[in-house]
């Protein structure tokens, strides 16, 4: 089966479309600059818009144009180049080996490169120029005299490319531009928190969001238009969420999606004071007030739709990027949580995460809060030249997800053998538990065991402590047997390591000699301390 | 995709909750049970509560929590058919393609369905997604398990080799993503089901640098651009509650204890010497002995008979000592506390006569995955040669244009 065009057909998916495809007459517009520098201009129609030293443009000349493509500039036009695909370097013999730093290599004086510029001289020519009066040039490798050009060209190139406002090319901006803003929240955070969240068109969300609105902005554009969101906030004006203005949004996008409150009016008790908005028609004196009146009756019809829904609960998550104290809010907004809905909370903090779920595990309605620290590593790709970027971000911040769970008090955990407490039952049967610390600590336990077999011994003793090849051998007296040798290395060592002790055990290399000599010394401890109670 | 609903009904897919370890899927059949080392339930009694909740095991000992799908707890209870993506590589994917409510996406191969399911969920009802899977086992049982989930009307599963044969749409998707063994095979192919009147979007997921490097050759003779390479992990955190450390001056006021204690014993034991020596010099009617040395030594040659109990103290000692810092660098006390609380706690009361308050302190949990995969995105730019104008993009979905 083959689909031209699948089950929807163009122009409605275009319908559907958190944005427009081409810029518009109003749009944000992000723009990459030759240095790797990204600039958000405002392109309002029969403006001239200004990009810094590289000259300034006629907005018209990218209404309507799609997004991603490359222009240069020159009188206030643009001109669009094709993409740039990579090119291969040729790998020559060349070294630095005779270039000195601070040698006079460059003849062509600033003035000369300014009056250049000027005079409207292409930027590959003049590239092309520097090269040719440049005393060493020919000295250098090929990969260096890539760089030297792409320097040159950051430098003297006047092109821009349009970057699509799309959630993560937006956190990117904002993420170098000013992380404080959006509290550290990387472009991967982002996108796990969004996940985690279980993030869908038609779901409903609870948000505080105080990192300028990046997280309304990806829950937005991840429901297109469909469900609900409803957000918290400090202010008693309608939040403003700067990032959102990034992203282009159809109004579609957020009108009756995006809902508000504050931390006054999400409180059931609290009762807002609102000025008065039914007036009986015979005291409406102008139509100015008329108006008034509608517009003070719509806000007020909207505060208290809002307030029911918030109160009617069942969200489906709720996210948290807050400045204000993570357990307080969880405790005010976790009622209208429905019961499986996710509860992520960010934070650039670790300490504050963690003390949030030594708090969250006190009380029993949140499922394995769990702390992660996103990582991300990004590669410079040029063919021979591939490595990890030197210059990388330190954090992303931590994100904390819990499930939210309806509690049943009266269930009970099941208890396991290996997590009871070893009864001090005093038997017949006693037995000798070798307890080593080491960091061999896998190896040894095997050895412990076999000892276990070969010394019995038959009356109660006290502790003996013994030094040897640096690892502490505790000889403790046990009123049990071998059950409780394997109880206890089984609960001291995680699986992994008992496994791997399993494995090694015995044709291991490292223990033959020393480990003989162990059983030996215990073996002597053993008999020291029977004597000793003798 | 997923029930929506309050309260579980039967035929539902649910998740079960054991441990962090232990997740698994369950429909809902009224007439079986479920039964597991943490209790007996049967289906029916689920029947009507609401998700989330905690369930206690009919025996009385043990409980359950039982949970509404989501394509994340789906990740953590699918059955593994293959090697599969987790958060981490979804999300980051998920973003970088751009993937959102009525995207238009390929996978291939769909593998265990990991991926599958997350977009599904996030393009929802008016996106779509084209799977592709080579093996053939695989793929009808990822063609059950999307039907048994309700994602028949958001996924197209088809058993085919996309490296030979190619995708079965054309100019159709905002994104593709390839994990794949020899994804530049399949480079061209997804060129051709990419749509052409937008940036159009590529990822390839590889574990090897060399795979990367002839993928990135593949993309960049195909004529995508901005290609770029991430790494992205997930660092889990451990934190744990414990008592407020210890300032050294307790731990010095303590010694100074001890060094008193030893010295007053010291001093004991000259004074039961002086004694013994003056008996036997009154016995022998010698010269009186002032020196001191003599004396320290005399007594300690009288404390011979006693060293059974000096030697019993020494141990004492430090094996109150030595055992509770060794247990609490032990790595492995969060899971099995019983021990090393019953050793940590005898010492406590002595040295503060207050409470210890707890703090909670964090770290990176000790084994963490080092590495999952390579992701190389890489892009395709609407770009018409500069002689026109632009076109529309109605005009240029029609009449899609081959690149320069």
């Amino acid at each position: 089966m083959i689909f031209a065009m699948t089950s929807h057909d163009a122009s409605s998916l275009q319908e559907l479309d958190s944005r427009d495809v081409t810029i518009q007459s109003g749009d944000l517009v992000l723009l990459r600059l030759p240095n790797g520098d990204v600039k958000g201009v405002k392109v309002e129609k029969n403006s001239t818009v200004a990009v810094g030293r590289l000259g300034s443009f006629h907005a018209n000349e990218l209404i309507g144009q799609p997004y991603g493509l490359t222009y240069e500039m020159a009188n206030k036009i643009l001109k669009a180049v094709p993409p740039r695909t990579l090119q291969e370097v040729e790998d020559t013999e060349a070294t630095n080996e005779l270039i000195n730093d601070g040698e006079f290599v460059q003849p062509l004086t600033i003035d000369e490169i300014e009056k250049l510029k000027a005079s409207g001289v292409h930027v590959s020519d003049m590239i092309k120029m520097q090269i040719e009066q440049h005393a060493n040039y020919s000295l250098k490798t090929e990969y260096s005299k890539e760089k030297y050009k792409k320097r040159k060209e950051e430098k003297y190139s006047k092109s821009f490319t349009t970057i699509e406002p799309t959630l993560f090319n937006v956190c990117e901006y904002w993420f170098n531009k000013d992380r404080a803003r959006i509290r550290d929240i990387r472009v991967d955070s982002l996108a796990q928190m969004l996940n985690l969240a279980n993030i869908r068109p038609g779901g409903r969300y609870l948000v505080v969001d105080d990192a300028s609105g990046l997280v309304v902005a990806g829950i937005l554009e991840r429901m297109g238009g469909e469900g609900r969101l409803l957000t918290i906030c400090d202010t008693d004006s309608p939040p403003a969420y700067p990032v959102v203005a990034n992203m282009n949004f159809k109004p579609h996008v957020t009108s009756g999606v995006l809902v508000s409150l504050n931390w006054a009016t999400s409180e059931e008790d609290y009762i807002p004071i609102i000025p008065p908005s039914d007036v009986p028609p015979d005291q409406i004196r102008s139509e100015r007030q008329k108006s008034r009146l509608n517009k003070r009756k719509a806000v007020t019809d909207l505060l208290t739709r809002t307030r029911d829904e918030l109160f009617s609960g069942e969200f489906d998550s709720l996210v948290v990027a807050s400045e204000y104290d993570p357990w307080s809010i969880l405790q005010k907004l976790i009622p209208y949580v429905a019961g499986s809905g996710s509860v992520v909370v960010h934070s650039p903090h670790l300490q504050i995460l963690a003390d949030l779920q030594t708090q969250m595990r006190t009380t029993s309605q949140f499922l394995s809060p769990t702390i992660t620290e996103p990582w991300l590593r990004r590669y410079q790709i040029l063919p021979g030249r591939t490595h990890p970027t030197m210059n990388t971000s330190g954090s992303g911040g931590f994100i904390l997800h819990a499930i939210k769970i309806y509690d049943d008090p009266n269930a009970s955990a099941i208890t396991f053998p290996r997590r009871t407490k070893p009864k001090k039952a005093k038997t017949e049967h006693e037995g000798i538990e070798l307890f080593l610390h080491d960091a061999w600590l896998g190896p040894w336990y095997i050895g412990v065991r076999r000892i276990q077999r070969r010394v019995a011994l038959k009356s109660p003793m006290s502790p003996i402590v013994l030094q040897r090849h640096s690892c502490m051998v505790f000889v403790y007296i046990f009123e049990r047997n071998l059950h409780y040798v394997h109880a206890m290395s089984a609960g001291l060592l995680s699986r992994e390591s008992r496994m791997r002790a399993m494995s090694r055990s015995g044709v291991n290399t490292f223990g033959r000699e020393v480990y003989n000599q162990l059983i030996v010394q215990c073996a002597l401890a053993a008999n020291l301390a029977l004597q000793g109670q003798l | 995709m997923w029930s929506t609903a309050r309260e579980i009904a039967a035929g539902d897919l649910v998740i079960i909750w054991l441990t962090r370890d232990l997740v698994q899927p369950l429909i809902i059949t009224p007439g079986k049970d479920f039964n597991s080392k943490f209790g007996h339930y049967r289906h029916a009694d689920l029947v009507g509560i609401p998700y989330g909740s905690k369930v206690a095991s009919r025996t009385g000992k043990g409980f359950i929590h039982v949970l509404r799908p989501t394509p994340e707890l789906w990740t953590m209870a699918l059955p593994h058919r293959t090697q599969i993506l987790y958060l981490a590589d979804i999300a980051f994917i998920t973003s970088h393609l751009n993937i959102k409510r009525g995207s238009r996406v390929i996978e291939a191969g769909t593998g265990s369905g990991s991926f599958s399911h997350s977009v599904a969920r996030t393009v929802g009802s008016i996106g779509h997604l084209w799977s592709y899977e080579f093996h053939e086992v695989r793929a009808s049982k990822a063609r059950e398990e999307f039907a048994r989930h309700g994602m028949n009307d958001i996924v197209t599963l088809t058993h085919r080799n996309v490296c030979k044969d190619g995708f079965t749409v054309t100019d159709a998707v905002d994104a593709v993503f390839l994990d794949l063994p020899a994804p530049w095979e399949a480079v061209e192919h997804a060129k051709v089901a990419l749509r052409k009147d937008r940036t159009t979007r590529i990822c390839c997921f590889s574990p090897c640098m060399e795979q990367v490097m002839r993928t990135v050759n593949a993309l960049n003779d195909a004529g995508f651009t901005e290609i770029t390479m991430y790494e992205t992990l997930l660092r889990p955190i451990d934190v744990s509650h414990v008592p407020v450390l210890q300032p050294v001056g307790e731990i010095s006021e303590k010694l100074k204890q001890a060094e008193r204690k030893r010295e007053d014993k010291r001093l004991k034991q000259i004074a039961a010497g002086r004694q013994s020596t003056s008996k036997r010099k009154r016995e022998d009617e010698g010269t009186p002995v002032k020196d001191q040395t003599i004396m320290e030594e005399a007594a300690e040659e009288a404390a011979g008979g006693s060293k059974r109990i000096k030697t019993d103290d020494e141990d004492g000692a430090p094996l109150d000592a030595v055992p509770t810092p060794a247990m609490d660098l032990d790595p492995h006390e969060e899971s099995d506390a019983a021990l090393p609380t019953t050793v940590a706690s005898p010492p406590a009361p002595s040295p503060s006569p207050i409470a210890p308050k707890k703090i909670s302190v964090s770290k990176v949990m000790p084994e963490v995955r080092g590495h999952t995969s390579y992701l190389t995105f890489a892009s395709l730019q609407p770009f018409e040669p500069p002689a026109e104008p632009a076109p529309s993009a109605a005009a240029a979905m029609l009449a899609p244009k081959p690149k320069p």
